[in-house]
Formats: structure tokens, C-alpha cells, sequence
């Protein structure tokens, strides 16, 4: 097969995937293996996967919210309230559990509210601690890990040794051939434009591992390399929530820009989830949260998210932040002006995003983001 | 609680409310002025354990009861926009916005705010403090100590415990590290017993509103809590609540409640709409209806303490604190409430700064009056942030919500 033929193949596959909603994904999943929702990337996917199941995340979809407002105020982000909703409406009855891990307010509020409905048959906290700058906090997430091994093997299957080491392998090799893509990206815009480069990071969360692992592969066997298709296009970096909808990154590739990296919760942010695969697996799952600032609910110094996004900026050679923020989100709503006035004073400007239900305002948002690559665009 | 007079249902003045004001005036000039009295100052979250600080002689500050005190003196909207005007959202918690905006202008009620020598943060109340505390370490160039007291969605497991206790200990070591002086194990036993007699003494007097007529209105609580958070662990405190104390049970003695018509006996749920207390509580006395007890003063009467070891016991009542407790641990403190204090119905403040009180609310209405029997109103506010208040729709909501609970009773 040739290379662009394989690419087509993997760009269907992908799409096809990315587009479904929760019911019609449903009837797309393995059979051998039995879904489990969450939410955050403090889930540790590994386990779930080495105990049987299939981890899929919940990522909030474009929908009317009306049952759901019977439960949740209106001040919840997008995420909380439209997952809701798709549980109350019967969308996710095919899962056999949701796992939550401690994060935000809005999260924690949401994973009781959800228990109390009892639509699904397993339900668990894992509760990562906020402050990951202490020296009790690593025993006691591998406290949590070992209760949550304990919770998944009395609900869905033994978890060896090895299922476990051939699971962390597996999801390691998933983010080195993300991270190889990240890093090409620039090289194949032809073949891999910013909505299906987004489709195909959502995808990953919705489908069998092993067989988006293969799909990483050929898709990177397609890739020509060499020659950058994007050396017009402005470099931005866009940093956020999980906001890989094909929408913000088509939008903005149409604008003139390319995004050159992203500290995106479902995006390269989790590529600094690598388990190291030589320790102990329950020790190298809990070890990985301790090794670099992940997310802004947590506290690791508190200067920790802006050190790591100036640097990571740097050196994706971005001239410019877009923030990508889901409204209501208060851990980085708090951190945003420090984080605006850190870049400006290194000459990086910043346009800051609302994202409510993405389909909402998009002129206004195609608007925003020409402005702002315009103004990033050297005269 | 101010001394407003409704023409047909007169609110009986608490004599010991000057000795409050004193108490309180005292507390923060010495605050406001920590060098004169060559003491440091620690800016410390509302659930934050405080008994470790008086034990090493360090004055606590309390943003969250200042964005109380902004609120209530109505100065908190100007001091939100300031915040807004450097990049705040408005859809952040009012209290840290308020805060923040009266560290950039030097306004509010004290005038400039006391510099933190360090900072004491306790996420057992929310989330949000996370955040807030992290700013403000920046912002003052401060170092800022954490106790991450995990939520307890169904039960504390022997882990979480052992993990906050580690870190109480951490704390220690983090206090002797900015006094530069050890920590006296004497003197924390000291401070420990006043703080246990300050929290009986909150307890028995919000234990005597399960009498008819309430001696003591949860408005009156929010107001007279102002010790038992900012003074815990003092011999203040443990003063003026014995004061208070006899105060109201002369009253329950006499069978004088805290307003003269009593008719209906409901409960509050959530931090107060700072703003509007009186015009509520004017509100509600109007319909004969007094609010007897509520979830958030009875915060500060920590469930669980064991006494018997300081240090552990003190991280346990840290971590178990009501905000710190899931959905059903929620319902079922209301529903006692409701019965304990013979109750007729209760009110709950969904307040958009609070969401950890507030997520879940519209669930626990349900459930509680499915297992009272009893009506329940949400209504919609803020704590500090009048701009997300509709008093008039909150008016029209508590008249219908009077006619329902009548013709309940």
C-alpha cells in the first residue's frame, strides 16, 4: 500500500471514530474488554486496561443541556454539565463504571452527584492529593494506586505482574509514537491539518489501544518527512483544558498559524506521563505524578506552572499563547493573569478563550484568532 | 446581628454584642499591628488549623473572614472589579477576588491589609484556597505551607489519616523553621484545651436554639462565629463564649427567644449572603419564621476530636469538617438538623463563589425533604458579590416559600 493510501485508511478510521457520540461508539467497542469512563489523565489508564477493561475517557460533547439542570448549577464548566447529561440521558448506560479521580471542586461535587444516581455499577474515587510538593504525599497515592488495583481486580479481573507491565508498556509506546507525531507534525501538514490532528488525539481516548497503536504506526510510516509545509504559518502554542476538538485547531490553522505545541489536558501534556518500566509498576504509575508540574489543580511550588509553561513555550519557538479555558474553570482562570504577565514581560503575547460548548459564538471565535495570529504575524 | 426592629416581630438584642465588638476590635488592631506587639503574622484559610500558630505566638489573619467583613460593609463589588481589572475572572470565588483586589488597592474596611510573613493553607473548605494561596505567595513573596486534608466521599480510610497526621507534623517543623524557635509541646496543650473548651462552648450555644423559642438566630451565629474561627485556641475566646453562653441561657431560663414571634423554624444551608443578612433576616421575622440552625457556624463545632492526642486528633476534626464530606454525609447532617431543631423547613444558598457547598444542593433538597418530610428553597446569591444577587426574585421565592411551609405545618 502506498503512503498515501495508507494514510486515507487511518484518516477514516480516525474520523469515523472521533465523530461518533457515546451510543453509536458503543456498538464500536471490543467485545473482550469491558468500558470504563473517567474523566482525568490522574486515572491511570494502565490499570484499567491490565484489569480488562477498556478506559474511556469522557470528554464533553456538543449538546443541549436540560436534565442536567435539575442537578448542577449553571456556574459548571462545560465538561461537568454536558457528561451529565449524556448520563442522565441513557448515552452512557454501556459503561460499566466511571472512575474520578480528586481534582477540582466541580469535579469532586460531580462524582457524588453522579454516585447518587446509580446508573452505573461501579463508581470509585481516586483520590490524588493536591499537594504534590510534600514528602507524605508519594506514599500516600501509592496508598490510592493499590486501593483502586484492589477495587478494579474485585470488579473486573486479577491484575498480574506482568498484564500490568505489558499495559504501562503499551500506553508508554502510545505516547512516544505521540510525541514522534507532535514532533513531524510540521512536515506533513498536507497529510495531518489541525482537525484531524485533534481527531486523532480524541480518538485515542475512545477506541482499542492497541489498535490506535497501530494507527500511530502507519500513520507515522505515511508521513513524508523532511520538507515543512508550515514555514508560513505563525507558530502558537495553545494551552488549556482538554480542548481537542477539530474546530479550535482547524480555526486556527485557517487563520495562518500552526500550533507548535500544546500543554493541553488530553494533548502533549500527557506525554510527560511516561511510567519508567524498569520499578515496580504501582511505584512507577504513582512516581510519574511527581516528576514535572501537570496540572493547575495541584500544587507543586507555586511557581511551578509558570516556570514549566515559559519553558515549554520557549522552546516550541511559538510567538504567541492561546488559552484555551473552559468557562468556570477556577484552577486556571486563578493562574491565568500571572501566567499572561510571565509571557508578556518574555514578549509573548496571549489571547485568552472561553470554551463553553464549542459550537457556541464561532464567528466571534474565528474573529479573535485572526486578529491575534495577524498581530503575531511579522510586518 | 444589627439591632433592626420589625414593627410586629422585634428582634431581641444580644447584650454581649459589644463585647464581641470589642473582642473583635481588639483581635484585629493587634493584626494590623503586629510589630508592636513583636509578633508575626500567618495568613491562614477558615478550616486551617490555627491551635499551632497561637502555640508559637503568630497572629492568624483571615482573608475569607475579611472578604466576610467586605461583604457585609457592602465594599466588596469595587474590590472584586479591581481584581477583575488585572485579570481575574468574575466567575472566580468572591472572597479570593476580594482579597486579592484589596491587596492591589490597599482598600477596604482596615484600610491596607497586614503583610503575611507566611502563609497557612488548608484545602479542607474547598479548592479554591489552592489557588488563592498560591497568588498571594507570589504576590508577597512568602513562603506558604499546605495541608492537604483529602475529601471524604464516603468514609476516611486509615491512610488519608495517617497522611494528614504526617502533615501536621510537617507543619510543625515548617512553623519552627519561619519563627526559628522549637515548638513547646506544653504550651500546644494549652492552647489545644482552650481551643476544645471554645468548641464546647460554640456547640452548647448553638445547641440551645433546639429550644422553643430559639435563643440564639443562625443570623446571630454568623455574626457571633467571628471568635470561635479567628480566636480559637485563645483564652478570648473561651471568655467571651462563656459570656455569650450565659447570656442566652438566661434567655432560654425566661423563655425569650431571639425575636418575639416565633412560628416557624427553619435551617440554613451554606456561608451567608454577607450583604443582605439584615434585609433577610427582617424577611423572614416578618412571616414569624427564624432561622434556628445551620450547616455552616456549626462547621466550627468539629465532630470529631479525640482529645486524648493532641497532634492526631487535631489532624483527624481537620479532616472531617463538613465541607470536607460527601453527598450523603451532607443529607444526613441536614436531615438532623431539621430534627433535632424541630425544624419546619430549610433554605439553601446556592452561592456560585462556593462550589463545594453548593454542587450537590439541588440533590440533597430533594433527598432531605424525602426523608423529613419537609420543603425546602434554593435561592440564588453569592456570599460577597451583590452583583449576582436578584433580591426582589429572592423576596417573591421566600413569600411563596412561607405559604408552602404554613400549610405544611
Amino acid at each position: 500500500m502506498d503512503r498515501q493510501t495508507s494514510l486515507l485508511r487511518v484518516r477514516r478510521e480516525i474520523e469515523r471514530i472521533s465523530s461518533l457520540g457515546y451510543k453509536e461508539l458503543a456498538s464500536q467497542l471490543p467485545k473482550d474488554r469491558r468500558p470504563i469512563g473517567f474523566f482525568c489523565p490522574y486515572v491511570p489508564e494502565e490499570l484499567i486496561h491490565a484489569a480488562g477493561g477498556l478506559p474511556l475517557r469522557l470528554m464533553g460533547i456538543p449538546t443541549k443541556i436540560s436534565r442536567a439542570t435539575l442537578h448542577l448549577p449553571p456556574y459548571c464548566c462545560h465538561l461537568t454539565k454536558s457528561s451529565f447529561e449524556s448520563l442522565l440521558q441513557g448515552e452512557l448506560d454501556f459503561l460499566q463504571g466511571v472512575i474520578f479521580s480528586h481534582t477540582c471542586d466541580s469535579m469532586q461535587g460531580l462524582s457524588d452527584i453522579w454516585a447518587h444516581q446509580k446508573r452505573l455499577p461501579m463508581h470509585f474515587n481516586l483520590m490524588i492529593p493536591t499537594n504534590l510538593d510534600s514528602e507524605h504525599s508519594r506514599p500516600y497515592l501509592k496508598a490510592e494506586m493499590e486501593r483502586f488495583k484492589e477495587f478494579l481486580e474485585s470488579h473486573l479481573g486479577e491484575i498480574t505482574p506482568q498484564k500490568l507491565k505489558d499495559s504501562i508498556h503499551l500506553f508508554n509506546r502510545i505516547r512516544e509514537r505521540l510525541g514522534e507525531i507532535y514532533t513531524r507534525r510540521r512536515g506533513g501538514l498536507n497529510e495531518l491539518p489541525g482537525g484531524f490532528f485533534a481527531q486523532t488525539i480524541r480518538a485515542g481516548y475512545l477506541m482499542d489501544r492497541v489498535r490506535y497503536l497501530e494507527l500511530l504506526e502507519e500513520m507515522l510510516n505515511a508521513l513524508p518527512d523532511g520538507t515543512d509545509d508550515g514555514e508560513d504559518l505563525v507558530p502558537v502554542y495553545v494551552s488549556g483544558n482538554m480542548a481537542h476538538f477539530a474546530l479550535y485547531f482547524s480555526i486556527i490553522e485557517e487563520a495562518g498559524a500552526i500550533v507548535a505545541r500544546d500543554d493541553l489536558c488530553t494533548g502533549a501534556r500527557t506525554l510527560r506521563l511516561m511510567v519508567q518500566e524498569g520499578l515496580d509498576p504501582i511505584e512507577g504509575l504513582t512516581q510519574r505524578y511527581f516528576t514535572s508540574f501537570f496540572c493547575p489543580t495541584k500544587h507543586k511550588g507555586h511557581r511551578a506552572h509558570m516556570e514549566t509553561l515559559l519553558e515549554d513555550v520557549e522552546k516550541s519557538g511559538a510567538r504567541g499563547v492561546i488559552f484555551l479555558l473552559y468557562k468556570y474553570c477556577e484552577a486556571h482562570y486563578f493562574d491565568y493573569p500571572d501566567l499572561k504577565a510571565a509571557l508578556e514581560s518574555k514578549g509573548i503575547p496571549s489571547l485568552l478563550l472561553d470554551v463553553e460548548d464549542p459550537s457556541y459564538s464561532l464567528e466571534q471565535l474565528k474573529l479573535r484568532i485572526q486578529a491575534f495570529v495577524e498581530m503575531l504575524r511579522p510586518i | 446581628m444589627t439591632d433592626h426592629v420589625t414593627p410586629d416581630n422585634p428582634y431581641r438584642k444580644i447584650n454581649s454584642t459589644s463585647a464581641y465588638r470589642r473582642l473583635m476590635t481588639a483581635y484585629y488592631f493587634m493584626v494590623k499591628h503586629p510589630k508592636w506587639f513583636g509578633k508575626k503574622v500567618a495568613w491562614i484559610t477558615s478550616g486551617g488549623p490555627v491551635e499551632p500558630l497561637y502555640a508559637m505566638g503568630v497572629l492568624p489573619f483571615y482573608p475569607e473572614n475579611y472578604g466576610a467583613m467586605c461583604g457585609a460593609s457592602r465594599m466588596s463589588v469595587s474590590l472584586c472589579e479591581a481584581a477583575e481589572q488585572k485579570g481575574y475572572s468574575r466567575d472566580l470565588c468572591s472572597y479570593a477576588l476580594t482579597d486579592i483586589g484589596s491587596s492591589f488597592t490597599g482598600k477596604g474596611p482596615l484600610g491596607p491589609l497586614p503583610k503575611p510573613d507566611f502563609l497557612v493553607c488548608g484545602n479542607n473548605i474547598c479548592g479554591t484556597v489552592i489557588k488563592w494561596y498560591e497568588i498571594q505567595a507570589r504576590a508577597f513573596n512568602v513562603p506558604v505551607f499546605f495541608l492537604d486534608t483529602p475529601f471524604i466521599h464516603d468514609q476516611i480510610h486509615e491512610h488519608t489519616a495517617h497522611y494528614v497526621e504526617k502533615q501536621m507534623e510537617s507543619y510543625i517543623a515548617f512553623l519552627e523553621r519561619q519563627l526559628h524557635r522549637p515548638f513547646s509541646e506544653n504550651r500546644f496543650q494549652r492552647v489545644w484545651s482552650r481551643s476544645l473548651e471554645a468548641i464546647a462552648l460554640w456547640k452548647e450555644i448553638l445547641d440551645l436554639s433546639r429550644r422553643h423559642p430559639a435563643p440564639f438566630a443562625a443570623f446571630d451565629a454568623f455574626i457571633h462565629m467571628a471568635p470561635i474561627v479567628t480566636l480559637r485556641g485563645t483564652l478570648w475566646a473561651v471568655r467571651y463564649y462563656r459570656r455569650l453562653k450565659k447570656e442566652l441561657e438566661e434567655r432560654v431560663k425566661k423563655g425569650v427567644g431571639a425575636f418575639a414571634r416565633e412560628e416557624i423554624r427553619l435551617i440554613w444551608d451554606n456561608i451567608p449572603i454577607w450583604y443582605d443578612i439584615r434585609n433577610l433576616s427582617k424577611m423572614l421575622s416578618s412571616h414569624g419564621a427564624v432561622l434556628v440552625a445551620d450547616t455552616y457556624t456549626s462547621a466550627w463545632a468539629l465532630d470529631e476530636i479525640d482529645s486524648t492526642q493532641p497532634l492526631n486528633g487535631l489532624a483527624r476534626a481537620y479532616a472531617t469538617i463538613h465541607l470536607n464530606r460527601g453527598l450523603e454525609y451532607k443529607i444526613q447532617k441536614i436531615a438532623n438538623l431539621i430534627e433535632n431543631y424541630g425544624a419546619h423547613g430549610f433554605i439553601m444558598h446556592s452561592n456560585r463563589s462556593c462550589k463545594p457547598y453548593s454542587l450537590g444542593q439541588y440533590d440533597l433538597k430533594r433527598e432531605v425533604s424525602k426523608a423529613t418530610g419537609k420543603p425546602g428553597l434554593i435561592i440564588e446569591a453569592d456570599h460577597t458579590d451583590s452583583r449576582s444577587y436578584a433580591p426582589a426574585r429572592v423576596e417573591k421565592q421566600i413569600q411563596i416559600f412561607m405559604e408552602i411551609v404554613k400549610n405544611k405545618a
